[in-house]
């Protein structure tokens, strides 16, 4: 059983703590993503997991034995585990099949076994006509490939990948979200995978692990994490938001700061009375210039903000609409092209109140 | 489940011990012996300038100090290594910017003969320079009172201008290459940008081209200095013969009999700490706003257009090249293979006899060649090695308080030769460890004092190797040998031949630490060279020269082919 359990881990740099008090519990097969802004300490945590890092505090393990701990350190080449590394760290003096079959020299295998292995994984990532090239003779999504490859060949229990896909090219990136996701499927191993981009998680992962300042904020589905994010940061890091403030009444009436009323959604642990923050995702907007569709949409229990069109940024598959209300303030929202609202124009934006979240300040 | 792992409870020391990393005592013990390597001359040479008979004394530093000779040995330094600075940031930086900004002609070759001239031992020059311009039968000199008719002599390079002028010739190369890197990394539209905001051609020059080269030239002023203030063959084939001592000669005085070892060590002590004083501030100017703002990703460059002065210009250029490399070569050549080298080269004084006579016949000059080559050998086999160990311990942070070893291994670049000469006998001329006397002393001196240059070829090879080509080995079951020796190693291997060819060179024309320490059957060529000059064997010593020169051009140019770029500059070859 490859479940990984972090428990209170701790790795400190100098006098910058890199990763704080982190808890998280993999358990067998499951796709988890760190996700984060560059600093937040996500590398570290997956390098102190492929034990190149030694945890100040806490522990690592998988099942019920301890791999890390400040007096225990498995060294990473009995960890049972593959990595593939953000540089892909294929070896430019090696060919195709020497990069993947390197791992199996480590394992007892037959010569017949041995070649069959590299030949199938080869195969799998579409690389078995190019086995006797140099990575140099590689475009970079080749090359990528082979990472992938050499990690796979030698059947790990635990994948670990820091940011695979950053420097590929946008269009390569997305099919190899696809491709990360199908082989995980197929061979279902523990992943961590590490990314600060959100829609690289949302594609890839069971569950995604957010991290910010060394410390956890939120894990969860990618559904949970978009929809009831719990703080401020995890809505405005995983796609758009709208964050506004004003004081809650201990129910569910949002007083704003301009006077506005509005009803919102409570989750969890945030706060219920006293000065808060509420997300509203841009295109959970709804916006009409018609004051009878408004009035209509009010009575349905929409809390409704009276604007106007600031600025309109056309995208071809959407319209993304900045909102200057009558109130204050100014709300972002992304509309569909089949109604255009023209810079200017008096609209009303309607907002369920499901869809206005109350999110922790941080 | 492949890992073993322990249970929590046991005691610390003991899991220490079973997950123990078996290269552990590989860099532990080359950082134990690259400290001791330079804590002991160092140490020897502070204790023996402080102590006495009574006990700790300042009375050294009071004789060192209140003695003209020593004094004005000071001064005299101080005076040469200024105008030689001088001199060679104006030469070096022009030189720099012609070939790199300019469509200034045979740039190319200009750049190699610039190689020749840094690859030309200073000791060397100054011997060109004695048959070139001595004031009686200098061929310059004789030249000139052929065609006027005079007396007198033109030059006399005896003399503290000669002695600037020749040292000033080999050390122009090292503010070239420093100009050169920086001019090569200024992009045009750095200029353009001043350009379109209304700045005409000299205003750029002045607010945005010179500002972002300054560092870069008062850096190559201190370069220079410091190569000067360190040098011992020119002052003492140019200076001693006019009176003039400097720092270094007064030292190897002091060594002449009877010794005084412990004035020797009082008088190294200033000149360390100017050294150090130096390096520090190189590094500030260097590094504060240094070549990150400058190393935008290359850019256009364009070609300042010298028009009607482009070949006056290199006329000029060509005689700086003649006096470092032309002109010196030219004299050694003849008198290597003439019977005597004053007279008209012409067939009935051509001769091979001098090599003959010096690479088979004259045992003290035989001997040298071989003690020179096997220290050669010697030394950059055991110096790429701690070397390479050394900077993977910086560079992958193997060790705790890693970065302090790159402090000791830099170390002697703020040692003068002449020092640590004097700290190494000091410690070797006495039990428990005798070393003085045999070639092994010399061993040392070497691979102390090209430690630098081998450790920093090998820090930078290192640099360009990601670590995570590492750790992808280790965590496909690779330990940390087996990852080097998979991986790291066929990676380095170019960068490490090329470090051992760099501490070969150094080795074979040493000459400052050398000529305190060698005895007489543990000569080497620099020393045997110097020897010859009080005997006036000017073919054997031309012989001797041209070997070394050769040698070294042709490792230079082998270890060029191998890692495809230019040695000398640093620079990378467009590919």
């Amino acid at each position: 059983m490859a479940t990984v359990s972090l428990i209170e881990l701790t790795k400190t740099f100098g006098d910058a703590p890199a990763v704080q008090d982190l808890d998280l519990e993999i358990s067998d097969g499951e796709f988890v993503s760190l996700l984060g802004p560059s600093g937040c300490g996500k590398t570290t945590t997956l390098r102190l997991i492929a034990g190149f890092l030694q945890p100040d505090r806490g522990e690592i393990k998988i099942g019920r034995e301890i791999i890390s701990s400040p007096s225990i350190m498995v060294p990473p080449e009995r960890r049972s585990m593959s990595m593939i590394f953000q540089s892909y760290a294929v070896w430019p003096h090696m060919t195709v099949s020497q990069n993947v079959a390197y791992g199996l020299r480590f394992k007892k295998l037959s010569r017949s076994d041995y070649d069959a292995r590299v030949m199938k994984f080869l195969r799998l990532v579409r690389l078995d006509a190019f086995k006797d090239r140099y990575p140099a003779e590689l475009s970079g999504g080749q090359q990528q490939r082979v990472a992938l490859a050499r990690a796979l060949v030698v059947e790990p229990q635990i994948l670990l990948m820091d940011e695979p896909l950053s420097n590929l090219d946008a269009n390569l990136r997305e099919e190899m979200r696809f491709e990360i996701r199908r082989l995980h499927e197929e061979f279902k191993i523990t992943t961590i995978y590490v990314t600060h981009d959100q829609a690289e998680a949302m594609a890839t992962s069971d569950r995604i692990a957010l991290l910010n300042h060394g410390r956890m904020v939120q894990a969860g589905s990618p559904t949970e994490i978009f929809e009831h994010p719990k703080t401020r940061f995890v809505a405005e890091f995983v796609g758009k938001a709208n964050i506004l403030t004003g004081h809650l009444d201990g129910g569910n009436k949002l007083a704003l700061a301009d006077g506005l009323t509005i009803h919102v959604a409570r989750a969890g642990e945030a706060a219920s009375h006293g000065e808060v923050s509420v997300c509203l995702r841009p295109h959970n907007i709804l916006l009409t210039a018609d004051e009878a569709r408004a009035r209509e949409l009010e009575r349905a229990g929409y809390n409704i903000f009276p604007g106007v069109v600031s600025q309109l940024i056309y995208f071809g598959d959407v319209i993304d609409y900045s909102i200057a209300l009558s109130s204050r303030g100014t709300l972002r929202v992304i509309g569909a092209p089949a109604e255009r609202y023209p810079s200017g124009r008096q609209v009303y934006a309607a907002a369920h109140p499901e869809h206005c979240v109350v999110v922790k300040d941080g | 489940m492949a890992a073993k792992v322990g249970t929590i409870g046991q005691t610390p020391a003991g899991l220490r011990l079973k997950h123990w990393d078996p290269s552990l005592p590989v860099w532990i013990g080359a950082s134990a012996l690259l400290v001791m390597l330079m804590a002991l001359p160092l140490g020897a040479i502070f204790t023996t300038s402080l102590k006495d008979e009574a006990g700790v004394t300042l009375s050294k530093y009071a004789e060192v100090f209140t003695n003209r000779a020593f004094l004005s040995a000071i001064w005299n330094t101080l005076i040469v290594s200024f105008c030689v600075g001088l001199i060679a940031v104006m030469t070096g930086g022009l030189l720099g910017w012609l070939v790199t900004r300019t469509d200034l002609p045979w740039k190319n070759s200009v750049r190699a003969l610039v190689m020749a001239s840094f690859v030309t031992p200073p000791f060397l020059g100054a011997f060109a320079w004695t048959l070139l311009a001595g004031p009686n039968a200098g061929a310059l000199n004789k030249l000139y009172r052929t065609l006027t008719g005079h007396e007198d002599a033109l030059f006399n390079i005896f003399s503290m201008p000669g002695l600037i002028f020749v040292m000033a010739l080999y050390s122009f190369p090292f503010v070239f290459s420093m100009i050169a890197n920086v001019c090569e990394l200024i992009a045009s539209d750095l200029e353009d940008a001043a350009v379109i905001l209304g700045a005409n051609k000299w205003t750029t020059a002045r607010t945005i081209t010179l500002p972002l080269a300054l560092p870069a030239l008062l850096g190559g002023f201190i370069v220079a200095f410091l190569h000067s203030l360190s040098l011992f063959g020119a002052p003492a084939i140019l200076g001693l013969p006019a009176g003039l001592h400097t720092i270094t000669t007064q030292i190897w005085t002091l060594f002449q009999y009877p010794p005084r070892l412990d004035l020797a060590a009082a008088f190294s002590v200033p000149l360390l700490l100017a050294t150090m004083l130096l390096i520090a501030l190189q590094k500030k100017f260097l590094g504060r706003r240094g070549f990150s703002t400058i190393s935008g990703k290359g850019g256009e460059k364009r070609l300042v257009r010298l028009g009607w002065a482009r070949i006056p210009i290199f006329v000029v250029v060509l005689l700086v090249l003649s006096c470092s490399v032309f002109l010196p070569y030219w004299i050694l050549l003849k008198a290597a293979f003439s019977k005597a080298w004053a007279m008209p080269f012409e067939w009935d004084n051509f001769t091979v006899q001098n090599f003959y006579y010096t690479l088979f016949q004259y045992s003290d000059t035989q001997r040298a060649v071989i003690n020179t080559f096997e220290l050669g050998i010697l030394t950059a086999t055991a110096g790429t090695l701690l070397a390479t160990l050394i900077a993977y311990v910086t560079n992958r942070h193997v060790l705790r308080g890693a970065r302090f070893l790159s402090f000791f291994a830099l170390a002697p670049l703020v040692i003068p030769g002449v020092v640590l000469a004097v700290g190494l006998f000091i410690v070797y001329s006495q039990p428990p460890l005798i070393l003085y006397g045999s070639v092994w002393i010399l061993f040392v001196a070497f691979l102390t004092k090209e430690m630098p240059i081998g450790y920093s070829q090998a820090e930078s090879t290192f640099k360009s190797i990601h670590p995570e080509l590492e750790d992808a080995s280790r965590i496909l079951g690779a330990n940390r040998l087996t990852a080097l020796q998979h991986i790291t190693a066929p990676l380095a291997r170019s960068g490490l031949i090329a470090a051992w060819c760099f501490i070969f060179i150094g080795v074979i024309r040493e000459l400052s630490a050398a000529i305190l320490l060698f005895t007489p059957n543990s000569k080497v060529i620099s020393v045997v060279i110097f020897d010859l000059k009080e005997e006036g064997q000017v073919g054997a010593i031309s012989v001797l020269g041209i070997l070394l020169l050769v040698v070294s051009f042709v490792i230079i140019l082998s270890v060029q082919r191998l890692s495809g770029r230019e040695v000398v500059s640093g620079r990378e070859q467009p590919s």
